[in-house]
């Protein structure tokens, strides 16, 4: 098919739908005035119920943790289908050997962008804690602060070089670290049946609301969470990283 | 002013799919894709909106202060975090086609054959 008969075929179809995406449009609930009935009982019962300010992390690890437990997998099956991808080819015996730069120019850094990388990096990584410890409380949790802590720990390969970067995150540990937040997020569901209560019940005590640690389940859930994400965007960013390298000897490329 | 959310969200879906339909190249297609993903973020956001109220954040607020949805808000972290990884994903299959096939063009893939 060529490329004019494929957009003649997409402007017929869109001709034929757009005047039902027209009325659904025109007859849409009122934007800002309808009523939100699953919300509003959430933001009414959540802080006396669980103890938690942050309803998002409400939903998200304790009324609907099994959706949560499904998202979570997705994650790590995406991050594993990559992984497969780009680590087969190279072959897993040299997952975690440096590479060299290959025909690249090593370029020299700037002292700036050294000094810039020295004093971001530890912040990033403790602010991406904070947003982690504070999900029962304040906006954030794993899902935002791994993802923070990860794009971090790229300032060691910007400010640094490529081979400290290789040296310091060892793509083995992160594997078994992605691995282990999987499973601390399946444990928090199965444990707690343990005791004859429901998957994923919140049955740890759940503190004073407002304290950094209350909430029970959710703190551990969100742990597991922030492990996989963190361990996971890191591993993407290694194997990503790698495929500009050169082959070393009797390797294919 | 109430329909602007759904006609942006409707648009931002048509733009991505002229993309895809249009595309020369799979990066760009990949981003077409996240084009697309960015219509659903604007269609949750819009349903959980409400006007004149806070975040579902209630550490400095009392529980009764009107809050848009939050169930809405966890649906679209869900949906960020899923894209982020599935274009990973999408990522390394271009590089594994641009290995196998030479090319990037949909257009000059054909099927494989034995």
């Amino acid at each position: 098919m060529t490329r004019k008969v494929r957009l003649l075929i997409a402007a017929l179809c869109a001709l034929l739908i757009a005047p039902a995406i027209a009325v659904m449009i025109l007859r849409m609930p009122s934007f800002g005035h309808h009523p939100l009935p699953y919300g509003d009982a959430i933001n009414h019962a959540t802080v006396a119920e669980r103890h938690v300010t942050n309803m998002v992390s409400a939903v998200n690890f304790d009324y609907r943790a099994f959706d949560t437990l499904g998202e979570e997998l997705m994650l790590v099956a995406a991050v594993t289908g990559t992984l497969v991808l780009l680590r087969g080819r190279r072959g897993e015996s040299v997952s975690d050997r440096a590479a060299q730069a290959g025909s690249r120019p090593v370029c020299e850094r700037s002292e700036a962008v050294t000094l810039a990388c020295r004093l971001f990096l530890p912040l990033i990584v403790a602010f991406g804690v904070y947003v982690i410890l504070h999900a029962q409380l304040t906006p954030g949790g794993g899902f935002q602060g791994g993802a923070i802590i990860a794009s971090g720990a790229l300032l060691l390969y910007l400010g640094e070089s490529y081979r400290l970067w290789r040296r310091l995150v060892r793509a083995q540990l992160f594997d078994r670290l992605e691995a282990a937040g999987a499973i601390v997020l399946v444990l928090c569901g199965l444990l707690p049946m343990v005791r004859g209560a429901a998957f994923f019940e919140n049955v740890l005590p759940l503190g004073q609301t407002g304290a950094l640690i209350s909430g029970g389940l959710i703190l551990i859930e969100n742990a597991g969470v922030a492990l996989a994400v963190t361990a996971g965007f890191v591993l993407l960013l290694v194997e990503f990283l790698e495929e500009t390298r050169a082959a070393a000897d009797g390797e294919e490329s | 002013m109430s329909v602007l959310p759904w006609a942006t969200a409707a648009w931002l879906f048509a733009v991505g799919i002229y993309g895809v339909i249009s595309s020369r190249h799979y990066v760009h297609l990949i981003g077409c894709l996240t084009v697309i993903q960015s219509a659903t973020y604007v269609v949750l956001l819009s349903v959980g909106y409400r006007f004149g109220s806070v975040a579902p954040i209630f550490y400095t607020r009392p529980p009764s202060t009107p809050a848009v949805d939050p169930v809405l808000q966890a649906l679209v972290l869900t949906d960020i975090v899923v894209g982020a990884t599935v274009t990973a994903l999408l990522l390394a299959l271009t590089l594994q086609v641009h290995k196998k096939r030479g090319t990037v063009n949909p257009e000059r893939l054909r099927p494989l054959r034995k």
